[in-house]
């Protein structure tokens, strides 16, 4: 049962860690990859609103790194 | 070619570009964005050019379906507010603040019972029922063969005819006063040019609950940059103090509970006293895939011990003893609630899959996120994530984003236990006929959420972003993956709206350094005590400026009345309208945080907008001597607001100026958008009563704000001076009443220490007027009586209209520093300290203790 859930994901990281080294994209042509809304969470302020929310109404809540949050009892 | 050497060329280049003067903007965004790349692939809550941000929150819950009840409360929001600074300490070493409040009051679910148990519909008042509070005490219920509730022709009589079976559910809505949660933490950083390292902590405070946390991590690029990989520890130590519901003193509890042990009872309440701790700790792997894509993948795992119950929710157990058979054929039983009971461990593992696409023709960013939760606990999760960043032309982005979560429910969870045995007389129970764990918190349930929201920013030339955000979240049993999910009853909604404004010192400092010399912005003369408003205007059409202004002030001296310590005698018998005076302030507190946005349309005219959030706590103490209060309110913890105050629109004209003298007048418009409605929760049968007049967190009336100010300045001294008022618009708000007008005059000298510090001194003479009217509805000391016809407790000095306002005397002492060069040239923070020297108060009131302003502002 555990298993099965974890599959898809570890498949996804096998073929990520596949991608590995057989790519080459040059300094000079990562300029798309570096724009603001490529980054990774590309807005900082309003993610950190959203997951405060989700953190509270939802169970999966915990599992991110502990950065406080509070008690989130109401 | 290795990033190791491209780095320093590039910035080179960039600053020699930036020197000509001659750099294109864009084009500067995107080789400052370029340079950046290794943290683009890290750690982006960090990463990034010296920044400060703001953001505003707000957070609004649906009603809930109560059947054939109606709640009379609001469903819950939340404002928030967030600070945020990034500073390059050095060219390796980052420092990052955040500074998180929240205040949250209105209506949630306690706990979970049939509906036939009539959980929100307790009081009936003139045959009305108005769900007021909630049942959780123990009451009779009848129940079938099959265990499962049964309707009554009359409800509250269990003796009447049975109509059949009604499995409904419902939510038992509770109502919170407003509490208020304070968070602040940091990280440093150190880069090197393919690895960096953090370190950080913080804490968060709220009146039951302490936090305290800190975490280390790190991250290593190789492959060319291409790939980079983190990892990170943090621990979390968590102290629970929760004063228990006084109208929820009727939990049962078994024998042998480890809960009761965490109980510590005094006179007046119970305390519950507990810790928890968190380890957790992540590894990600960064991969650029492609010059258009990257994909990030990250495991994490926390372990978890300690109290990880919620003190605050109860659940509804239906006690039927098998023998009790009634003559009808169907069982008599009794409903009783316990406070939840979790395992004291839990493991918690994450599995988290990002991929970003830019797509070339639109330049846009796709975000595809996919989050797989798990737990020994039971709980499965999955989480959705799609958003769609599309940049625009002339610096707007807008961005729609789209999420799916579900999850399965924990393992001890049910929204109603039924146990066969009699609920015993003296409320013990044996644990052994118990489950281990129980909890019918409905974040434990199975469901399924869907939200989607809009994101819209602008990014103007200068360095500075606007962001406006609405997301419409749904929480559904039906929406859970796979189906089984929880019964529709616990269905609810919510929205969260919020702004932010983000500034970008570097980007500032760039065109700051190619205009200064003809502007000399930063430089201009001398700027009056960080107490003091409108005293300046900016220089030319089109000059934008920048702040925040930050204030607290307290009450907690002795107990005044006009300008000399109150006996509580007198206090007892004078302090208070009509009625004794059962008790007073031991202190009031304020903070208020404002932004600054000023523009200017003309080289004359100045205009401001000023958006405002304001908390406020107090606590009282009884007066001694006082004849007892009809209905002794018990003020244990205090009370606290927070929230958006009312808003200031201004314009600032020059109607003087020569060299070293100017005069300025400015009128303005307090907009009410502080709420005056706020409520303290129904308990002891108070009521549903109207918190304090000075705890409201705005004036409800539309406000007429002059200001004249005359400044002056010679060589390394400065010196001013500034008549202001607030003339209420209106006679009363929408709550029955207005605050006084209020009228000031101040004047101040000051000196230049040195090339970036100055110093001020100020003298400040304040008068306003009482309250007038009275609050349109119940509060405390009007004489009215609960809904049961227990009279209303006779309140507080600070429940009467004439203990507000007065004449006060103050003296400040100021300090002043501004950034005389470098990459934070222009930047200003100022502060001031005021000193009560005289307080001449209307009625009876707490003695001022002082206040501090504290002031940061950029000019560009």
């Amino acid at each position: 049962m555990k298993m099965r859930h974890h599959l898809p994901v570890l498949l996804l990281c096998i073929s990520c860690f596949g991608i590995l080294g057989c790519t080459s994209v040059q300094p000079w042509e990562r300029g798309n990859l570096a724009k603001p809304h490529m980054a990774l969470d590309a807005s900082v302020l309003h993610s950190s609103l959203s997951q405060h929310n989700y953190n509270s109404r939802e169970g999966a809540a915990g599992g991110n790194s502990a950065e406080g949050g509070g008690c989130g009892c109401y | 070619m290795p990033c190791r050497h491209f780095m320093p060329v590039g910035k080179t280049l960039l600053k020699r570009q930036l020197n000509k003067r001659s750099a294109n903007l864009s084009l500067h965004a995107l080789m400052a964005a370029a340079l950046l790349l290794p943290g683009l692939i890290a750690l982006p809550a960090y990463a990034g050019d010296d920044e400060v941000s703001f953001q505003y929150g707000h957070y609004q819950e649906g009603k809930r379906q109560l059947f054939n009840a109606k709640s009379q409360f609001n469903p819950i929001e939340v404002d928030t507010l967030q600070g945020n600074a990034n500073i390059k300490l050095s060219e390796r070493i980052k420092f990052a603040f955040n500074y998180t409040q929240d205040t949250w009051s209105g209506a949630t679910p306690i706990t979970t019972a049939p509906v036939v148990r009539q959980g929100n519909r307790l009081r009936v008042d003139n045959d009305i029922h108005s769900g007021a509070s909630p049942l959780i005490g123990a009451s009779a219920g009848i129940f079938d063969k099959h265990f499962n509730p049964v309707s009554l022709s009359d409800p509250a009589n269990p003796d009447s005819t049975v109509i059949g079976s009604d499995t409904r559910l419902v939510h038992t809505l509770s109502y919170a006063s407003p509490e208020t949660r304070k968070q602040s933490d940091f990280k440093i950083s150190y880069d090197w040019d393919t690895a960096a390292v953090h370190i950080g902590g913080g804490l968060s405070i709220e009146n039951d609950y302490e936090s305290r946390f800190g975490n280390v991590g790190g991250r290593w690029d190789f492959n060319q940059k291409l790939t980079s990989v983190s990892a990170s520890v943090s621990y979390t130590n968590s102290h629970t103090q929760a004063l228990l519901d006084h109208d929820a003193q009727t939990y049962y509890s078994s024998n042998n509970s480890q809960l009761d042990k965490l109980i510590h009872s005094d006179v007046d309440a119970n305390v519950l006293i507990a810790n928890k701790t968190d380890w957790s700790t992540h590894l990600g792997l960064t991969q650029i895939i492609n010059k258009n894509a990257l994909v990030n993948f990250n495991v994490g795992y926390t372990y978890s011990s300690g109290f990880m119950e919620n003190p605050y929710k109860a659940v509804t157990f239906a006690f039927v003893d098998p023998s009790a058979v009634r003559p009808d054929g169907n069982y008599n039983g009794t409903y009783a609630v316990l406070r939840e009971q979790r395992p004291d461990e839990r493991n918690q593992w994450t599995e988290n899959l990002r991929y970003v696409q830019h797509i070339d023709g639109l330049d846009a960013a796709v975000h595809v996120d996919y989050r797989f939760f798990h737990d020994d606990w039971g709980i499965n999760a999955h989480t959705f994530d799609v958003d769609w960043v599309q940049p625009l032309s002339n610096g707007w982005t807008i961005t729609p984003k789209f999420r799916y979560y579900s999850q399965s429910a924990a393992d001890f969870y049910q929204p109603l236990f039924l146990t066969q045995q009699r609920l015993p007389d003296n409320g013990r129970l044996d644990a052994s006929t118990l489950p281990s764990n129980y909890a019918s918190d409905h974040r434990l349930s199975a469901y399924g959420t869907l939200s989607g929201g809009i994101t819209l920013s602008k990014q103007f030339a200068k360095g500075v972003n606007f962001e406006v955000g609405f997301e419409y979240y749904s929480h559904a049993g039906a929406l859970k993956l796979g189906g089984g999910g929880e019964g529709s009853y616990a269905d609810f909604n919510y929205y969260v709206a919020n702004a932010a404004m983000k500034v970008n010192l570097d980007a500032l400092a760039s065109t700051h350094s190619e205009h200064s010399h003809h502007t000399g912005h930063s430089t201009h003369g001398a700027h009056a005590p960080a107490g003091i408003m409108f005293d300046h205007i900016l220089h030319k059409a089109g000059d934008v400026m920048v702040g925040y202004r930050y204030m607290y002030a307290n009450q907690a001296g002795a107990s005044l009345h006009g300008d000399s310590v109150a006996r509580d005698l007198d206090i007892a018998s004078l302090g208070c309208k009509n009625h004794p005076c059962a008790s007073t302030p031991t202190y009031m507190t304020m903070h208020m945080h404002m932004l600054d946005l000023m523009v200017a349309p003309t080289d004359w005219l100045t205009l401001m907008l000023m958006p405002q959030f304001v908390d406020m706590s107090m606590n009282m103490r009884e007066v001694t001597g006082a004849d007892e209060d009809p209905n002794p309110h018990q003020h244990s913890g205090g009370h606290s607001t927070g929230g958006i105050g009312d808003t200031g629109l201004y314009a600032i004209g020059k109607l003087f100026a020569s060299k070293g003298h100017r005069i300025n007048l400015s009128l303005g418009i307090s907009v009410p958008t502080g709420d005056v409605g706020i409520k303290l929760r129904d308990a002891h049968k108070l009521g549903d009563v109207f918190i304090h007049y000075g705890m409201q967190l705005g004036s409800g009336t539309w406000d007429f704000k002059p200001a004249l100010t005359y400044t002056g300045e010679a060589d390394k001294w400065s010196w001013g001076a500034q008549l202001s008022g607030t003339k209420r618009l209106a006679s009363k708000n929408t709550s029955g009443f207005a605050f006084g007008d209020l009228f000031q005059a101040t004047a101040w000298g000051g000196y230049q220490l040195n090339s970036w510090l100055a110093a001020s001194l100020r003298g400040v003479y304040s008068v306003q007027g009482t309250v007038k009217g009275e609050f349109n509805g119940a509060h405390l000391g009007d004489g009215g009586e609960s809904f049961d016809g227990t009279p209303r407790s006779w309140g507080g000095t600070e429940d009467a209209t004439a203990n507000y306002g007065g004449r006060f005397w103050d003296v400040g002492f100021g300090v002043s520093a501004s950034v005389p060069s470098g990459d934070l040239q222009g930047n200003r923070l100022s502060f001031e300290w005021l000193q009560p020297v005289h307080d001449d108060v209307n009625g009876y009131q707490v003695e001022r203790d002082g206040a501090l302003s504290a002031n940061w502002s950029y000019m560009f």
